[in-house]
């Protein structure tokens, strides 16, 4: 008799609802979101990132228990432009969670909030790669969106959570201020980078050429998504030789074979960025900028 | 024929080597430059605010209050957040459209057996020689409202179309609880819910065709599901539907649908999967399964169908690269009450994928069938299947190149040995599919 209520007790501390716990569940698909969440929400928030910063954010697999975050979240918070796409959807629905379905306050595309580039005008086609129809979705290279990213998460959190609006405002104040004054810096050292021509392995750098003010000469990538060929990567290394490129950018995730050789042609270093925030291993999306910027410099023209 | 496959599987990823360093080596010379990026500034944000969720006027009242009183406090303390920057222009960021999501999915087949009737028992396999359409299918999905969403999957043959799936699912029900109702196909094991773009394989396991029909299990009815409350992701569910169809329920009703008196004249499916993350790299899946539904011979004689799977996958994701492992299993059990008998059979498959390199992938693939057996052990004749009357296994090596992840190329080649047939049944296929439209998400 009092294993069976032994057994029952704990069968209805495994039922009772979540409500018990008490902090504000974030889920953001990608490390970046999540560390400007962290920042923001504080103490307040439990924040989780779907994936890991050395990870192709194209192609997260769907594993069951992303799902299982999903289904305790109160905010999820998506990069949107299609670059979850391939994983998210079904995750969603299997998640179970009226609070962060499309349509819902729970649900937040942070795109909505940026100015984006390189929007297709016109007809799109996968004939021209892995195009992203609602503009390029590698925004959070640049932490002046980001920051608007940070404005737009604070607000949705404010509302969804408003017992907590004013410890979300003061967070964000803090947080503006100090990336502010970490972007201005880094804008300062990396003065020598404007105007220099920079080729890049995928189509993810525009947002970081425009914050940092270099010129994408040619991209590694015949097309979005599409491996090199042979004569695309002669192209890419003469365009380098006559335009004196001395960076090759990539992400971690990304092959270097091909960019190690035409570097090596060339003369030019290459350069792995960090993905997205080590948010995992406790980085801030601040330390990500710098470590990135860090290690363009390094490189040397 | 049994010569070319392991030289194939030899040969095969020495192409691919080939092809990586072809496509690292880069030769002098060229033209054409990129165009530079053009950048923009960001612009300062506007407002944009939905509209509030519908509540009960009581709990309305006691929000208004709540909010009045925070933003209240808020403003005396001069500390209230700036409202969300500006939204996005209308139609970016696929919001623009109330259409639902459409691709179509094309797999056509080149074949040859080395006997003119192989068995073949999938409705999508290649079975003659020479070109097979496998199918074209219209994958359908949207949003209805916010409660639910709808699924459907339409496959055109060369003489007809045919509805696979049409479901919705709720999104919206409280306790971690999904309904499902429609056409669809049952959740029992792990191959048997997968459409041919997901395979990894050109043809279906016999254990699939044999024990629920070409198509796979599935029917028109009704499925429950939950997520169970524990620290793991464990999903229960269960699921009711019509036991007709000789493509879809042929050890059920199947073929002779005798209707529906009672529920019991209803198939019952019942599954639990589990899923343990074994680190970031490594992950296992596993389920057990058991379906239920009269048969057709004779009055409340039943067919129950128990199944374990298991899946098990490394895909590394904490260093860079594209390859993945995957080593998926499903057995199955099946007892059958015939008129003063029992009449039972196992059948298994298991198999291993390798995606090697970005576009290059190996898989090999091992299925056995056992014979019909009565309560005494004996076997006795299996009335669906006449012929089966020993032991069936069946081996399969495949190899895929992907040019991208919307078409791929798969060369398979494969031995069946009935244990009734004098010589075994070779088979070689090269398939192709391609895919257009909306991007589908990929189930794990």
């Amino acid at each position: 008799m009092r294993k069976l209520l032994a057994a029952l007790a704990l069968l209805a501390a495994l039922l009772l609802p979540r409500a018990s716990l008490a902090a504000f569940r974030v889920v953001a698909t990608v490390p970046d979101l999540a560390a400007l969440a962290q920042e923001v929400g504080g103490e307040h928030v439990k924040v989780t990132s779907l994936s890991l910063h050395t990870q192709d954010p194209h192609f997260v697999d769907a594993r069951p228990n992303l799902a299982l975050e999903l289904s305790k979240a109160d905010l999820l918070l998506l990069v949107g432009l299609d670059l979850e796409i391939g994983w998210l959807p079904d995750l969603l629905t299997g998640s179970r969670n009226a609070r962060i379905q499309p349509g819902a306050d729970g649900y937040l595309d942070c795109s909505q909030f940026v100015q984006l580039l390189e929007v297709p005008a016109g007809q799109v086609s996968r004939a021209e790669g892995d195009i992203h129809p609602g503009g390029n979705p590698h925004y959070l290279y640049d932490p002046r969106r980001a920051e608007v990213v940070a404005q737009g998460i604070a607000a949705r959190l404010a509302k969804l959570d408003p017992a907590n609006a004013g410890a979300y405002a003061e967070n964000l104040a803090t947080m503006l201020q100090r990336l502010h004054a970490r972007r201005t810096e880094l804008e300062a050292r990396a003065a020598a980078l404007v105007g220099q021509p920079v080729v890049a392995y995928h189509r993810s750098m525009p947002y970081l050429a425009d914050w940092l003010g270099f010129e994408l000469a040619a991209h590694i990538e015949p097309k979005p998504g599409i491996p090199p060929t042979p004569a695309h990567v002669a192209r890419v290394l003469a365009t380098m030789k006559h335009a004196h490129v001395h960076l090759v950018i990539q992400e971690g995730y990304y092959p270097t074979t091909t960019s190690e050789l035409v570097a090596g042609q060339s003369g030019a270093h290459v350069v792995a960025l960090p993905g997205g925030t080590n948010f995992q291993g406790g980085e801030t999306y601040g330390d990500f900028i710098a470590r990135m910027v860090d290690l363009m410099l390094e490189a040397g023209p | 024929m049994s010569i070319l496959l392991p030289l194939f599987l030899v040969l095969l990823p020495g192409l691919a080597l080939a092809q990586e360093r072809e496509e690292d080596e880069a030769p002098e010379g060229g033209e054409a430059p990129d165009a530079p990026e053009e950048p923009e500034e960001p612009e300062a944000p506007s407002s944009d605010e939905p509209p509030p969720p519908e509540v009960s006027p009581d709990e309305l009242a006691a929000i208004e209050a709540a909010l009045a009183a925070d933003t209240a406090a808020l403003q005396a303390a001069g500390t209230l957040p700036p409202e969300p920057p500006p939204a996005a222009p209308p139609g970016r960021g696929g919001g623009g459209s109330m259409n639902p999501d459409l691709s179509f999915i094309l797999d056509v087949a080149g074949a040859a057996f080395s006997d003119p009737e192989p068995l073949q028992g999938g409705a999508h396999d290649p079975v003659v020689d020479g070109v097979n359409l496998q199918q074209l299918e219209l994958a359908i999905g949207g949003a209805v409202d916010p409660y639910l969403r709808f699924d459907g999957n339409l496959v055109f043959a060369q003489f007809g179309v045919e509805l696979e799936e049409a479901y919705a699912t709720t999104t919206s029900l409280p306790g971690r609880l999904q309904l499902r109702a429609g056409q669809f196909l049952t959740r029992f094991g792990r191959f048997n819910v997968t459409h041919p773009h997901s395979w990894s394989f050109v043809d279906q396991p016999f254990a699939l065709s044999r024990i629920f029909g070409g198509e796979g299990n599935r029917g028109l009815g009704a499925e429950a599901s939950v997520l169970l409350p524990l620290p793991w992701y464990a999903e229960l569910l269960a699921s009711e539907t019509m036991a007709n169809g000789a493509a879809t329920a042929r050890s059920f009703y199947g073929g002779q649908d005798l209707g529906v008196d009672s529920p019991l004249h209803l198939q019952s499916t019942v599954a639990l999967k589990q899923f343990h993350p074994l680190g970031p790299d490594w992950a296992l899946m596993w389920g057990l399964s058991w379906a239920s539904g009269p048969n057709p011979t004779g009055r409340d004689n039943r067919t129950e169908v128990y199944g374990g799977d298991l899946l098990l996958k490394w895909r590394p994701v904490t260093r860079a690269s594209h390859q993945e492992l995957r080593v998926h299993a499903e057995g199955f059990w099946r007892r059958r009450q015939v008129p003063e008998d029992v009449y039972s059979d196992t059948d298994a498959f298991a198999l291993a994928t390798w995606r090697f390199a970005r576009r290059w992938g190996l898989g090999a693939r091992a299925e056995w069938g056992s014979m019909l057996t009565n309560l005494d052990g004996d076997r006795v004749t299996d009335e669906l299947d006449p012929e089966w009357t020993n032991v069936r296994t069946r081996l399969s090596g495949q190899t895929t190149f992907w040019p991208t992840e919307f078409s791929r190329l798969r060369l398979q080649l494969s031995r069946d040995a009935p244990a009734w047939r004098l010589d075994p049944v070779l088979a070689a296929f090269l398939a192709l599919e391609v895919s257009v439209g909306a991007h589908g998400a990929h189930s794990y």
